[in-house]
């Protein structure tokens, strides 16, 4: 039977099997379960949102269905939460292991694989299929944490150079500003321009599930993978499902991630059929325009400063209200 | 009958089938089998099947099967679906 592991010793148990398996032992999770026999565990996994991770069976209890129910109950324990669909990092050899349970292999890069139950990413393709352009297009991935003139540039430059625009908004809630909130000034400040198209990332590109560390911004090294896997995720099946040529990209000189992110674009997307195209960001006041520095001036509550780093859409959405329900909670946490 | 909640029977065990059921306005039914190839068509017939008989014309119906036989199929079936139209 599967149970919840949390006693103490419980968890040691969980780590040594872990640890014994290869893994490591990475809390936080949601869930943490495994099955006991003759009270020795001898199979264990956990459950962090849509992710499933060490998950490992005892050597002399391999072969049978032990993997199978870990991962049945959580799935089951993630569904009950509202998640339909759930992701497996894992070495590529061992990917059959999880197709066998009807899992799909999303992106493989020689290290590692991504694989998906449920089949969430067809669905997230299809119910875009109406908005599929002849192309050639190109793609622009962007948080707009707020919505700044950067952004508006980008797009905008983007834009005169191909026939359609798909502006790929990240949909992860790990951001100062919601999901609904940044998609609104995005939509609202890039109206004008007739050949954008505005969609969210869902899972499937910059989220925790694809790039985990994109939200840490400490340029972690086991990022380095994980930031590949999405790429690959976007050249092999997000970017010909919309006819994307071109990637675009500001330049950026800021953040040790991003530029990492952007290093890795131009190594791994245009092999696969996708060009990058960099471009230098725009300035205003001594320095680039950035979300981050938005963001400072916020906190400071130097709000007059805003209309040279926002559009007039943005500002308004800031100084509303709702804006300032946000901000103004994140400045005091 | 209709679907009003999100369920899920089954487990994903050698021979048997995990069933999702969700409310939706339209019905849409996905089978992922590890024996498509050979019984896609036989699995598909006796998804329909049951759902008519409960009259479900509306949903999301996802299973994933294993090469569960079709009285394990039913069974599934009908468990997720008293539990997804039960008030």
């Amino acid at each position: 039977m599967v149970t919840s592991l949390l006693s103490s010793d419980d968890l040691r148990q969980a780590r040594t099997l872990v640890e014994e398996s290869g893994l490591s032992f990475e809390p936080p999770y949601d869930d943490l379960v495994g099955i006991f026999q003759s009270r020795q565990l001898v199979a264990v996994g956990a459950r962090q949102g849509r992710v499933l991770k060490m998950l490992a069976v005892a050597r002399s209890h391999q072969g049978g269905s032990l993997l199978d129910e870990v991962v049945t109950e959580l799935i089951g324990r993630g569904f009950q939460q509202g998640a339909d669909s759930f992701f497996i990092f894992t070495n590529p050899s061992h990917a059959t292991n999880f197709e066998r349970l009807n899992f799909n292999l999303l992106v493989s890069s020689g290290k590692s694989a991504l694989l998906e139950y449920g089949d969430g990413l067809r669905r997230y393709l299809a119910r875009q299929q109406p908005l599929v352009q002849p192309g050639p297009n190109g793609a622009v991935v962007a948080n707009c944490n707020p919505f700044t003139l950067g952004h508006r540039y980008l797009i905008e430059q983007a834009a005169a150079r191909v026939e359609h625009l798909y502006l790929f908004v990240v949909r992860e809630e790990k951001s100062l500003f919601p999901f609904d909130c940044r998609y609104r000034m995005v939509r609202e400040g890039t109206g004008d321009l007739k050949n954008v198209t505005i969609l969210d990332t869902s899972s499937y590109a910059v989220s925790s599930v694809t790039f985990p560390t994109y939200f840490l911004k400490d340029g972690d090294p086991g990022g380095e993978v994980q930031m590949e896997l999405d790429l690959l995720l976007f050249a092999n099946r997000i970017a010909p499902h919309f006819n994307i040529i071109t990637r675009f990209v500001g330049s950026e000189p800021l953040s040790k991630t991003t530029a990492a992110y952007n290093c890795a674009m131009h190594r791994l997307l245009p092999p696969l059929g996708v060009e990058v195209c960099e471009l230098e960001r725009k300035d205003a006041i001594g320095s680039v325009i950035s979300a981050s520095r938005v963001r400072n001036l916020l906190c400071r509550k130097e709000v007059e400063k805003l209309a040279e780093l926002v559009p007039q859409t943005t500002l308004e959405f800031l100084l509303s209200g709702e804006g300032r329900k946000i901000w103004e909670k994140g400045v005091r946490t | 009958m209709k679907i009003i909640k999100k369920v899920q029977a089954g487990t994903m065990q050698s021979s048997d089938l995990m069933v999702f059921l969700e409310p939706a306005d339209t019905l849409t039914v996905t089978i992922e089998s590890t024996v498509l190839k050979q019984f896609g068509a036989l699995i598909r017939a006796k998804v329909d099947e049951v759902l008519a008989r409960h009259a479900i014309e509306a949903g999301v119906v996802r299973i994933t099967d294993r090469g569960a036989l079709d009285y394990a199929i039913e069974a599934r079936l009908e468990t997720a679906i008293s539990r997804a139209t039960e008030a």
